[in-house]
């Protein structure tokens, strides 16, 4: 679309120090959108309108706050792990893995290489999962019925496969200070095999019923465009800068767990609008399946060994390592909740199926943290609606709006 | 039998009051409760889920809408402090009403005391009162006070510019082929097989999707867009008149439905109407009733394919492709008139 406007649409007339003021318009029109609509999440998008064009759009979010950093503070440093998985629960590994990570910096251990590995397959469910249910916000958001189901759907394929790997649907607090909770199950890597076959089969339907149905197609090619340069400006990450031409993934750039070690590509399109962010989701997808296969051929080619670090089964009692060696189930002693972790600094990042979520840990040698400082993805990616939502038809907003795949419980943390 | 008895029988099945009330709001609204059914079921068939279930599993949740109208019937109508009350409360009954009284003008018999009213022009009569309901929806939209609903009213207005002019060339060029206004004469020209919508299909394709854009069906599914304006001009309305106003919107489709049926499917041939009541009457206006049935069923099927256009996106389609189409289609029934087929 040609008429994108950019920038501060009327912001800039009148400057009152402290304040943000803004003009009144004549003739436009200020629709609410949210937080109760059916088209918004839980967050509210203020668009004036003159006519069908959208002049203004004003992302005000903060409707799910939950003061999830001081909340940290209060308790024992593990009991953060479950509190961080409700920025977006349905990413739970992506999301809480970076600050396991983090502290396992402080403690100055490493997970063992068949824990790494287990976190990837869990990271990597995690991340189909998300995308599958963007795609099926996204298909409703543009009347496609057909295409919120059939996702939303599938997506019960991995979250199964999720619950069969850590006994919850969507909290799974699975990664943990030193390893995973639970090793995979017999038989988990031939049902995760059928899972990425029957993805790839489901994908391939898909495709027919929604990236090339012709209206799906007028609606979002060459709508809300994010130019590359913008993109980078605003900072936005994950999925919707790799739309935008920027080569740029966590998981390549500053590769965590055994991301390196696996061979898979960054899919990158260069058109900016909301058709290739669907693109985007669905190669991503697939290279989320090519990584499930390689972690499934590496579970299965090497034996079983504990999936803590050592330094937990010498603090743990041997009926631990007993039940361990059983039923392939890490029992988190006390000793984690008191756990002291030593004084520092700690910043470690992920890649969410949303984009990067940056933990900055500080530590003064307690059980409890003294600080984290989390940068999520979502709480970039949300900013842009301010600039390009501007010159569009207020018909385009779910278009924009879904395409982008804004989750504001991440954001608002 | 008594003589009042047969009286009231009289009345009942006096045409215009059989064909409004029976014809025109019981039998449509049997075919609309069989159709939300048949579109929830569909639609839960392509999406892999069951559909409604529970409350009837015998007849495969058969009077699931029979609950939700009984809902409906139950719940409180809230009538907000700053809406303009009596256009509120007027607009979906009114609308009601101007949806289904096409039906007095086509008759579904070509038997002459069968007529609903007999007259020369019924085509351009039941065209002409198809078009005055979309009014009411912007009255609604305007009187719910409510910016939701003002835009879902505006979004009707400027599709009414779009689809009116289709639907009504799209319609006549039945007329150009028959060189008549007469909906009895149309449907018995169409006999033995020589059904307008074969022969013309242009014609009948612009029909259909004018339809489509009149009535808010799938891919044009555009004034009640949940995703920007919540329920379009319905968004204030709740309980009953909720229930009329989305029960008006699927009575027009199939009173549209009727129309394409006589127009370009053949109306009640290949059956040939005889005298007295049953076979004069009934069983042609069964036959009608079915094949409008498929029409509404080929609409509802376009939901789970489907998603919206965007508003400019729909009236571009309308004007640019669809409006040329229909003047082809006329075109095409002007040649059809030349080398005499009808």
């Amino acid at each position: 679309m040609s008429g994108i406007v950019r920038g501060n649409v009327g912001f800039n007339d009148l400057k009152i120090p402290g304040m943000w003021s803004r003009k009144i318009g004549k003739d436009l029109y200020e629709v609410f959108i949210g937080p109760q609509h059916p088209g918004s999440g839980h967050m509210r998008i203020i668009i004036r309108i003159d006519g069908d064009i959208i002049v203004e759009a004003e992302p005000d979010m903060g409707y799910v706050h939950r003061t999830m950093e001081k909340l940290s503070e209060g308790r024992a440093w593990i009991k953060a792990i479950p509190l961080f998985e409700r920025m977006a629960i349905h990413d739970a590994c992506n999301v809480t893995l970076p600050y396991v990570r983090a502290v396992e910096k402080l403690l100055g251990i490493e997970a063992p290489l068949r824990a790494k590995y287990l976190r990837v397959l869990l990271c990597e469910i995690n991340r189909i999962a998300a995308f599958l249910y963007g795609f099926g916000i996204f298909g409703v958001f543009l009347g496609h019925s057909t295409m919120y189901m059939w996702p939303f759907g599938d997506r019960e394929v991995w979250v199964e496969l999720a619950e069969w790997l850590t006994g919850a649907r969507l909290t799974h607090t699975y990664p943990v200070f030193g390893g995973v909770r639970r090793d995979v199950p017999e038989g988990f890597t031939d049902s995760l095999r059928k899972a990425i076959r029957y993805m790839r089969r489901r994908l391939e339907d898909y495709r027919k019923i929604f990236v090339d149905n012709p209206v799906i197609r007028a609606r979002l090619e060459d709508v809300g465009v994010i130019p590359r340069n913008l993109a980078i400006e605003l900072g936005i990450t994950g999925p919707n800068l790799r739309a935008s031409g920027v080569r740029y993934d966590v998981r390549k750039n500053h590769p965590y767990e055994v991301y390196d070690e696996l061979d898979f590509e960054i899919p990158v399109f260069q058109e900016g609008d909301a058709y290739a962010r669907v693109h985007q989701r669905v190669q991503e997808i697939l290279q989320s399946l090519r990584i499930l296969e390689q972690v499934a051929d590496w579970l299965d080619k090497h034996p079983r060994e504990p999936v803590m670090h050592e330094r937990f089964w010498k603090t743990a009692p041997p009926l631990y390592k007993k039940i361990f060696q059983e039923t392939g189930r890490v029992k988190l002693g006390a000793v984690m909740a008191i756990m002291k972790i030593p004084q520092g600094k700690a910043y470690e990042r992920g890649e969410t199926a949303r984009g990067e979520i940056s933990y900055y840990v500080e530590s003064d040698g307690g059980n409890k943290p003294y600080r984290i400082r989390i940068h999520s993805a979502s709480a970039r990616n949300a900013l842009v609606y301010k600039y390009i939502v501007p010159g569009h038809r207020v018909m385009d907003l779910p278009a924009i709006y879904g395409s982008i795949d804004y989750f504001p419980p991440e954001a608002d943390r | 039998m008594s003589p009042i008895i047969s009286d009231i029988i009289k009345i009942i099945i006096w045409p215009p009051l059989w064909q409004l009330i029976v014809l025109g709001l019981l039998l449509p609204l049997g075919v609309v409760v069989f159709i939300i059914w048949f579109e929830r079921k569909t639609a839960a068939r392509v999406q892999r889920r069951i559909g409604p279930y529970h409350v009837s599993p015998r007849i495969a949740g058969g009077l699931q809408l029979v609950a939700d109208l009984m809902r409906y019937m139950f719940q409180e109508i809230i009538i907000p402090k700053t809406v303009d009350v009596a256009p509120f409360i007027m607009a979906p009954l009114i609308a009601l009403i101007l949806s289904i009284l096409p039906v007095v003008a086509m008759p579904f018999t070509s038997n002459a005391s069968y007529f609903p009213i007999g007259m020369r022009y019924s085509l351009i009569v039941a065209l002409a009162l198809i078009t005055l309901s979309p009014i009411f929806v912007i009255v609604a939209g305007w009187a719910s006070n409510n910016k939701f609903s003002l835009i879902g009213g505006m979004r009707e207005a400027y599709l009414i510019t779009a689809y009116e002019l289709i639907v009504m060339v799209s319609f006549l060029s039945a007329s150009a082929a028959t060189g008549s206004f007469d909906l009895v004469k149309i449907v018995e020209a169409q006999a033995g097989g020589k059904w307008l919508g074969l022969l013309n299909p242009l014609a009948l394709l612009a029909a259909l999707i004018g339809v489509l854009l009149s009535t808010s069906g799938f891919p044009f599914e555009i004034p009640e867009s949940e995703h920007e304006v919540v329920a379009g001009a319905y968004t204030e309305y709740s309980g009953l008149v909720y229930g009329i106003n989305m029960g008006a919107a699927y009575l027009k489709r199939m009173v549209y439905s009727i129309l394409i049926a006589l127009v370009f499917l053949g109306g009640w041939r290949p059956y040939t109407p005889g005298p007295g009541f049953v076979s004069g009457y009934l069983i042609p206006s069964i036959v009608v009733f079915i094949k409008a049935t498929i029409l509404m069923m080929i609409f509802s099927f376009l939901r789970a394919v489907y998603g919206r256009y965007r508003l400019d996106q729909a009236l571009d389609i309308a004007w640019k492709y669809i409006f040329p189409l229909a003047v082809a289609g006329f075109g095409l029934s002007l040649a059809l008139a030349y080398l005499g087929i009808y």
